[in-house]
Formats: structure tokens, sequence, C-alpha cells
């Protein structure tokens, strides 16, 4: 348990609130591989495949019964490719197939989602979206502010660190971050996206981090919570991830 | 049926088969005939399958075409000669093809002038024609692609690559119809890789789309077995249709080779001193001679020779580098000096081994040893240009294992016994590419497509399922019908099972991606005005901070700054380099050549022992003296007294230290510990060459980690491996035969395959063959993806495809590249049964310091880190304690 009421589900870039029963991921762009052949890189379709086996394991793991997925469900900026739109259509008929209740957050990478929403029935948010005591925004953009609220959700950084094995050879993990951000607690998602390995945050100079939010907070302040090799850990401050090497 | 050529034809019966005037040139030019010719030209003429092995400077090019020349001339004198292809000459290296080009010109045009000469001008009148030559690779621009397919030359000299792209020419392959010869240059450097595997389908499509019979003739110099190169040229379909006669000239050139030692003892002399006398020994060579050719084993080696040499002995403009770093034109200028004869001595890495003409050396040195019979008989035969000639060759070697090495390896050679190549088997990325070749010619129905990939000798045994499976990855069928536009390679349906061209993209992508060999990383060195000087290995840039100087292309070059796959020098003034460029460029010990040693040391040892006994001699001192019956022994060896004395100081000790000598009966498993008492060794001393070792290091390593549930560091050479021990955990005979009974009983191809899936040369191959399946496109829509840029992708793409299909035929052809290309698994599986089966024994012992013969398998490893000095030292130390123990 991340928080009394915040659970991240072990080995899973997922995190689920148990007071709104539901599991949020963020950054599935959807249709990469799409994207990847057009560049001459032929790759199998494993990213669709493998979020729909995450969130199997997530819902049966939780019991959750809402998916939220925290902007990026897409990949391409401009227009949505035949791909991208037959993966979109995979995932939304699988979500609803087990029973969950799927709503979605618009990223920067999410132009024209809106159309599916009708035809799907889905519940789109343009920028944010407030469930309970969170926020729920991508992170391209700040957030908003209200008193309700307590804890601010985001993705759009695709956070890892990097750090040493046994044999001084560097690998690289996906994490959680998890601080304060003013009053407020701050989560932010690992990617989904399975090419997406992500940005060492303990390595990358700060100036260098996308969303505006870590122009306004020390990134070396918050806790980086690793995932791989089918577990959960915590690596405690970035800062002291900093210098490693 | 393939058949070794019996006696050579009379030079009357040859003769009788040319062309009057191709016979008068060759007469005026030659005057007589050379060992293979004495063959070939009849062969030849009657339209036979060939396969001729000769030495350099043997007329191997001739003897390939004379008959063929003589044909078309006759063709050109009956008016038969058309503006058409009727010979393909193939060779791996475009240097060569403009040799062969520059060297059939003359002798066409001088035929033709003496037929005008003879028969006047009028015969122009009739449809007399001049026989022509041509070349396309690589380097050919538009312009004379377009003339040539407008006007195609009778003799079409090419690459194994512009041949692949000529098969999907659909124009230019018209002008192959009438096609009567392939003429394969080379052989021996394409039959052991996939580029070669790559044209021998080549030539089995070329078969099956020309109408008539091909004669195929392979040239090449020493390769074993020649049974397998027969096979390899004339396909597996050859040999029960058709023969291909083998012409083994290999040994025309008589050998005088010797392994030299500078110094009487490589232990006890400073390291520089050993050095100095190195060189004054390579000095007195170069001297002696009117010229000489060096071979170093790695291209920094080949810079710090010519480097010493012009700064010990004060050489200038006549002693030069030629190795692959340098510049085309750099190389060009040094074969060019060479063949004029105005070079005292060139030095080489492994560039000059090959074919190109360099004319007359007098003398080969080779420095350290070159770890295979038959590349020590290429690299020593370059000496002596003329067959008649002898090839003198020297071999300096500067520690006692390297000693034993090349005087093993001189020997074989003396007694003709060559380590054998492999064809690879298979491959399915080389399969995938031609495949896709195919579909663009035309509709295939699987079976016929199978039946025709299955006559080239790689692919004899190729499982059906396999080339399936290959059709459904190259359908796309991986992956859902609404990408396949763009993942599909080729147009597959499996119910009617045919298969052909999807696409238009589909030609231009293959023409722009095919090819075997994989993109490097070469980081291009330019002085500050921009102007491109060589290159340098990723790796090695690695190591360079700004200020540094190191050599290249024999000059001396300071490191300012690097950007991206560039870095920039300017010229050093100072006289030495501050960089050592130590570069894991180490070549492999063969398998045979490991055997041989394993066996000298059997018998050897058993000399010494008995004389041991004789003479009760239990000491060693610079005063030992060598006994009469050891003497005898090594009498007949090609080695100089140095090298005979340090040898045999070397088995003394090992005996009288250890009792036991490793050999090709013995498996000696030796548990000591380093010289500060540090860390625990476990050394096996195994002669099955290094890449068999590498398996078996693996196999051992990782069953041992299993078993005391810790890592086990592993290190592999040429002479044995090692495995490292934290220094609690020593073994007992118990465990020792706990462990080779779990090695034993193990299934050693899935403890490798698990193995090697976590490492970066696995990494490194996958991008290789993922690029030669076309999974990962070089050159896709006009922009190119970078090296860097194909590493990264490949890495995800590894993880995706296996997590889809841990049969997939990308991943599946990597491993198989791995465990049978780079590593041995199949010999290392035999060792392990010979090991069960007890025809090959272990014993284990322990003994308190390093004993002598595991000592260069101990520093092995060092080679890369530490510089020679303080191997020498660390060296020496290990032999003190030796003694130590030995005398008391």
């Amino acid at each position: 348990m991340l928080t009394k009421d915040i659970e991240l589900p072990e080995g899973l870039p997922v995190a689920h609130m148990r007071s709104l029963s539901s599991i949020v991921i963020s950054d599935l762009h959807l249709g990469y591989e799409g994207m990847m052949a057009r560049n001459g890189v032929l790759s199998p379709k494993i990213n669709l495949l493998r979020i729909k086996k995450t969130i199997s394991k997530a819902l049966d793991a939780t019991g959750a019964n809402r998916v939220i997925v925290d902007g990026d469900i897409k990949n391409e900026f401009s227009k949505v490719e035949m791909e991208e739109f037959n993966e979109l259509y995979d995932f939304i008929t699988y979500v609803k197939s087990t029973g969950a209740e799927l709503v979605l957050i618009k990223g920067n990478h999410d132009n024209f989602v809106e159309r599916y929403g009708n035809a799907f029935g889905l519940k789109i948010y343009r920028q944010e979206a407030a469930f309970g005591e969170y926020l729920f925004f991508h992170g391209e953009e700040m957030p908003g502010s209200s008193a309700s609220i307590k804890t601010l959700v985001m993705g759009h950084e695709h956070p890892a660190i990097g750090v040493y094995n046994k044999s001084d050879r560097k690998e690289k993990l996906k994490c959680f971050l998890y601080g304060k951000y003013m009053r407020y607690n701050l989560l932010v998602l690992p990617a989904m996206n399975y090419f997406s390995t992500g940005t060492e945050v303990n390595m990358e100079p700060k100036g260098n981090l996308l969303a505006p939010i870590f122009r306004k907070l020390d990134v070396d302040s918050m806790r980086a919570i690793a995932i791989g090799y089918g577990s959960t850990e915590d690596f405690g401050k970035v800062g002291r991830l900093r210098n490693l090497a | 049926m393939i058949s070794y050529a019996g006696k050579p034809f009379s030079d009357a019966e040859s003769m009788a088969v040319l062309n009057p005037y191709v016979k008068d040139w060759f007469m005026k030019n030659f005057g007589e005939l050379t060992p293979p010719q004495k063959y070939a030209f009849k062969l030849i003429s009657e339209g036979k399958n060939l396969l001729i092995t000769a030495p350099t400077g043997s007329g191997k090019t001739i003897s390939g075409f004379l008959s063929i020349i003589s044909r078309l001339f006759d063709y050109s004198l009956e008016g038969k000669l058309e503006d058409k292809v009727y010979c393909v000459y193939v060779s791996p290296l475009r240097a060569l093809n403009n040799d062969v080009y520059r060297n059939l010109t003359v002798p066409l045009e001088q035929i033709y002038a003496e037929i005008v000469k003879d028969k006047g001008e009028d015969i122009l009148k009739g449809n007399m024609r001049k026989v022509t030559i041509g070349v396309r690779t690589g380097d050919t621009t538009q312009q004379e692609r377009r003339k040539m397919l407008l006007k195609p030359p009778n003799i079409l000299v090419t690459t194994p690559e512009s041949l692949a792209i000529i098969l999907n020419s659909r124009k230019f392959m018209e002008h192959l119809s009438g096609l009567e010869y392939v003429i394969i240059d080379e052989l021996h450097e394409l039959a052991n890789n996939k580029r070669g595997v790559h044209l021998s389908l080549s030539l089995e499509r070329l078969k099956e789309e020309v109408a008539g019979r091909i004669s195929l003739i392979g040239l090449g110099a020493t390769l074993y077995p020649l049974d397998e190169a027969a096979k390899f040229l004339v396909g597996s379909a050859a040999s029960s249709t058709e023969d291909c006669v083998i012409v083994d000239a290999s040994w025309s050139k008589k050998l005088d080779v010797v392994t030299r030692s500078p110094v009487r003892d490589l232990i006890y002399t400073d390291g520089q001193k050993i050095e100095d006398e190195m060189y004054k020994m390579v000095n007195q060579i170069i001297k002696e001679n009117k010229s000489t050719l060096i071979f170093t084993n790695t291209r920094s080696g080949t810079e710090r020779v010519v480097f010493n040499l012009k700064r010990r002995f004060g050489y200038g403009e006549d002693i030069a580098a030629h190795h692959s770093s340098l510049s085309r034109e750099s190389r060009m200028e040094v074969e060019d000096l060479l063949k004029k004869g105005a070079l005292k001595c060139a030095v080489s890495s492994t560039s000059l081994e090959l074919g190109v003409d360099i004319g007359a050396i007098e003398d080969v040195v080779q420095l350290g040893s070159p770890k295979s019979v038959t590349r020590a008989i290429q690299r020593i035969g370059r000496a002596g240009h003329s067959y008649k000639a002898t090839a003198k060759g020297e071999m300096i070697a500067l520690d006692r294992d390297d000693l034993v090495e090349c005087t093993i390896m001189l020997d074989a050679a003396l007694k003709k016994h060559l380590d054998s190549f492999k064809v690879p088997e298979a491959p399915l990325d080389v399969l995938a590419q031609h495949i896709i070749g195919m579909s663009i010619t035309r509709k295939w129905n699987v079976d016929e497509a199978f039946s025709l990939v299955k006559k080239a000798y790689s692919y004899r045994d190729l499982p059906r399922k396999d080339f399936d499976a290959l059709l459904n990855y190259l359908a796309g069928n991986y992956v859902g019908l609404e990408s396949r536009r763009v993942y599909g390679k080729i147009w597959y349906d499996e119910k009617e099972r045919m298969f052909g061209r999807r696409g238009k993209m589909a030609q231009v992508i293959y023409m722009l991606n095919l090819g075997t060999i994989p993109d490097e990383v070469a980081i291009n060195v330019f002085d500050l005005s921009k102007k491109w000087i060589g290159n340098i290995e990723e790796e090695f840039l690695t190591k360079l901070k700004p200020g540094d100087i190191f050599t290249l292309g024999g000059r001396l070059y300071r490191f300012e700054y690097a950007k991206g796959m560039k870095c920039f020098v300017s010229e050093a003034k100072t006289s030495a380099p501050t960089i050592p460029p130590w570069f894991s460029e180490q070549l492999p010990l063969s398998f045979e050549l490991a055997e041989e040693i394993g066996k000298f040391r059997g018998s050897f040892a058993s000399v010494i022992r008995a004389s041991i006994k004789k003479r009760k001699i239990s000491r060693v001192s610079k005063s030992t003296k060598m006994p009469t019956e050891v003497k005898n022994a090594l009498a007949q060896l090609p080695m100089d007294e140095n090298a005979k004395d340090a040898v045999f100081r070397y088995f003394l000790e090992q005996i009288l230290f250890a009792k036991e000598v490793p050999n090709d009966k013995l498996m000696l498993v030796e548990q000591t510990h380093d010289i500060d008492g540090g860390k625990n060794y476990l050394v096996f001393h195994a002669l099955f060459g290094r890449r068999v070792n590498d398996t078996l290091s693996r196999l051992f390593g990782i069953i041992l980690g299993e078993m005391l549930d810790m890592d086990v560091g592993i290190l592999v050479g040429d002479n044995g491996f090692m495995l490292e021990l934290e220094r609690e955990s020593r073994l007992s005979q118990k465990a020792m035969k706990e462990l080779f009974s779990n090695v034993l009983s193990s299934d050693i191809v899935s403890t490798i395959r698990l193995n090697i899936r976590k490492t970066e040369m696995m990494k490194r191959r996958f991008r290789h063959v993922a690029g030669r399946s076309f999974m990962i496109l070089k050159n896709y829509k006009g922009w190119k993806i970078s090296v860097g840029r194909q590493q990264v992708n490949s890495q995800l793409l590894l993880n995706a495809v296996e997590e889809i299909d841990p049969d997939f035929p990308v991943l599946k052809e990597t491993y198989r590249e791995v465990m049978e290309d780079v590593m041995d698994v199949p010999r290392a599986k035999e060792v392990v049964e010979r090991l069960s089966k007890g025809s090959l024994k272990y014993k284990f012992i322990i003994t308190p310091t390093p004993s002598p013969f595991a000592h260069k398998t101990l520093t092995f490893g060092h080679a890369d880190v530490i510089m020679m000095k303080n191997k020498h030292d660390y060296l020496k130390e290990l032999n003190r304690l030796v003694l130590k123990r030995i005398n008391g």
C-alpha cells in the first residue's frame, strides 16, 4: 500500500484507488507498432496484448470496477491511423467485456478521440477529472485546483530510474513517482506502453523533464517506486539515486 | 558425383583444346602451364564443373578463364558472338574484380588484334567481334549500368550482392539467357559464411532462370574438406545428375617455414629486452630480403609495428601499413607500391591475406600465432610469387604457448593437415531475403520453391516446417490483416500453396536492403580541415580523452573531440602514443589445431617423463641441458634453437610441478588461486579451440553456479577456460565429481540457450539477423535508420518477438547463428559425449600456485586490460612461484 487508499498491485504499472474502486493507467500509445512499421521496424503487435493482460491481472487483484486512462491512450498526434482505430476499438471492447467502466482523460496525443465517446458510450474528459479526493490529469499542462482535492495523479512523463546491477551494468526500470506538490500529494504513473522504456529521472538533467509541474517542484524530493521482474520495490528518494555511476 | 582429378593432361592435350590465336597468345606470354592449368584447360573445355584450389601465383585466374575466352573467340570467328553475357565471374572483393578486369582486358585486346592482323581488316566486315568484359559492383554508376543494359559484356565481373540485384532486374536477365559459365573466385572466403550461402541461393535461382546448362568453376586457396567445398559449389542436387571434378593444386608451392623465439628465456628476460630483440630479428629479416610482408593479428598491432620499425631503424616511406580501417585509396596505393617492388616492407593485420595481386614478396613474417593452419598457409603463401618459388615464412612468438602453437601449426602445414571450414546450416535470414527476391520475379508454387531452395547445399536438410514458418513470417501473418499492407513482404495464399510479389514497393525495398554484411559501428576520423583519415572502433573511441595520442595508418594523431559518429584529430608533434590500442580483435584458436597441440603435449610429455626417470632430473635451472632423446623428439619440428629450449623447459616445469600434462585424451582440472591468494580458480585445461571452450566454459560455469548457488566468473582462453570462485568455496574431489556428472547429464542446447539470451552478443546478433530478414529495414522510404537506432529498436523487438512466439524464424536464426557460427555447440556436445564414454578422461588436481600450463589462461583475459609489460611481470611472478616449489 502506498497510502491508506492507494494500492500498487505487485509488478504492474497500475495504481488502485480503493475509495473509487478504480484502477488508473496511463500512456498506452495504442498504434505504436504501426508508427514503428512506417519507419521500417516491423514489430509484432505486442503492446495491446500486454495491456490487456495487465488490466486483467489488475482487475483480478483489486476487484475494481472502473478503469481510468490518464491520457495518451493512442500514439499519433494529428490523425487516427486505421491500425490505431482498430486497436482502440479492440481495447474499448475488451474493457467493456470485463464489466468495468472506462473513463478517458485526454492527453496530448489524443486528438479526435471524442469521436468515439458517443459511439462507445465512454466518458471522456478534455483536460482533467476529479473523482472523490483525486484529480486526474495527463500532465502536459498544470492541474487546476480545488479545495476538495488531496491527491493529484498524472502520466505524461514516462518516469523510470537507472540503477546498476551486480556486474555494473546499467538497468532501466519503469517507476511511479510519489511526493508532495504544494499541499497536494502527487502520484506520477509509469507509461504502460511496452516500447516506452521511460526517462531516467535520476540521470536526466532536471530541465529536460517534460511536464511543466517539474519546473515547480524538485523531482529529487519524490520517491521512486520501481516495477520490474514481476515485483514492485520502493527505491526511496530520487535525489538519493542521483550520481550512482 | 564428386571426384578428384587424376593425372594431369599432357601439355599437348591441354593446348589442343584452345583456339589457335588464344593458344599463341598463351605460349607467347607464359610459355608453360602451371599445375592447375594442366587440368583446367581441358576439363573446362569439356564443360565439366570444376573446383580448383591452388596457391597465389599459380595462374589460377587464367586456369579458370582461358578455355572460356577460347570458346568466345571461336564464337567470334564463326560470326556467332552476340551482345550477351556468356560468363559471370563473382568474387567477394571489389578490388579483386578490378584486378581481374584489368588483367583480362589486355589479353582480350591482344588476341583480337592478332586475329585482325592475321586475317586482314576484311574479317571485320563479317560478323567478327571483340570479346568484351565489364565490371558491375556497388561502385558502378547508374550511367554505366544503363550502358551495360544496352550493350552487355560477354564476361561480366561482379560481386555476390550485385549478382543478387541482377537476378531481380528483368531486363538485364534477358542478357543472361545464354549464360554458359559461372566462375566463383576466393571460394574459401565464401563457403564458410552467410555471404557465401546467399550466393549459393543466387546460383540456384540463376540455374533455374537460364535455359541451358551452366558450367560452374570454383577457384580457391587452401581449404578443407574439399568435398564439402565442391558440394557447396555445385549444390546438393548435383550429386545425382552432375559431376564436379576437384583439382587440388594447393600444395604446388613448397614451404620453408620456422618458428622463432627472439630470446632464449622468454620468462626471465626483461620485457623491454624481448621487444628489442624481436624488432632486431624483424629488422634483420627485412634487410636480408628484397621485400617482406609482416602479419600482425590486429590493426592496432599493425600500427604499433610500423611505428616501431620507423622509430627504431629509421625507415621512412619504404614501410607501410595496410589494414581494413585505412581508406580504400591508401590501401590501393600500398598494393600498387608492393607490386612495383617499391616497398621494402608492408605490415598488415588480415587485409593482405586475400586475393589481390601484390607481386613478389620474398619473406612473410607472422608476429604471434595466426590461430589456424589454413590462415597460416594463406599468409605464408603470399611469399614467393611464382608457384615454382618456395614460400618462405617465419613465425615469431613471444610466449611459450605461442611457440608450441606456432610450431605445431607449421608442422601441420608441412604435413598438409588443414583445419576444416563449415558451411552455415540453412540460415533462415538469408533464405528470407531470397524468398522475397523470388516472389518479385514471378508467382511460385510453394513446393516448387521449396525444392529449388533445397538444391543449395546449405539448405539440403531444411525442414519443411521452417520454410513454411518463413513464408508465414514474410506474408506478415504475425500481425492482423489490416497491417499486412506494411508488414507483408510477399503475397502468400496458404490454401492455393502459392506465393508471389506484394505491392509496388517490394522491389525497391528489396534492392535497397539486400545483402548479408551487417552495419558495423565504425567511427570516422577526420583532421580539423574535415579531411577523412580512417576509422576506429566505437569501443576505442570510448577510451579516448581529449589530448590523447594514438596511431592510425602508421602516423600519430592527437584526439581533439568527437561528435556523433565522427572523431576529430590533429597531427601530433610528439613521438609516442599515450593510448595503447588493445582491442578484442584476437582470433580464436581452431578446433583442429588445438587437437594437434593436445597430441603433441601427450607425446612430448612422455618423452620428457622417460628422460626424467632415466637421468633422475628433479630440478630446473639455467644450466639444465636438453637431453639427447628430447633433442631428437624436437629435431623434425620447424622451430629454432631458442624455441626448442623454451618449449623443453616449459614442459619440464609442468611435469616436475604438477605431475600431469593435459593432452588430447586428458582434460586436466586444476584448482588453484591467484598470487595474492585471493580468488579461487578452477582452470580447465581443454584443447578444443576457443569456440568450443566458449561453449564448455558457459556450461560448466552455469552448472557449478547452480550447485553452489552463487555467481561464477568465467574466463575463456585458447588453451582452456577458467571459473572464478570466492576463496572460501573450494571444491572437494566429491564436488568435482558431482559437477562433471551434472554436466554430462545436462541438456546442453537448452542450458546454453538460456545463458546466451541475457548476453549483449545475443542483442547485437539479433539486430543483424533482423536486418537480414527485413524485420528492420535499414533503408526504407528514402530514410536510413542509424545503427544506434537499430540497436535500440532491436532490443525491444527481441523481447516482443520472444513473447509472441519463441520459435519465430528471426529469433530461431539468431540462436542458431550464436550457437553454431559464433560458438561451437555441436562440437562441445561431442566433447561431452567423449567424456561420458571415457575416450576423454578428466583429472582433478589441487595446486598451491597455478601450474605453468595454466599461466596463459590466467592472463588471457587480461590482454585487453593490462599492458604487455604488466602481463609479462605477472607471468614472471607466476613462474618464480613454480620454480620455488620445484627447486625448493
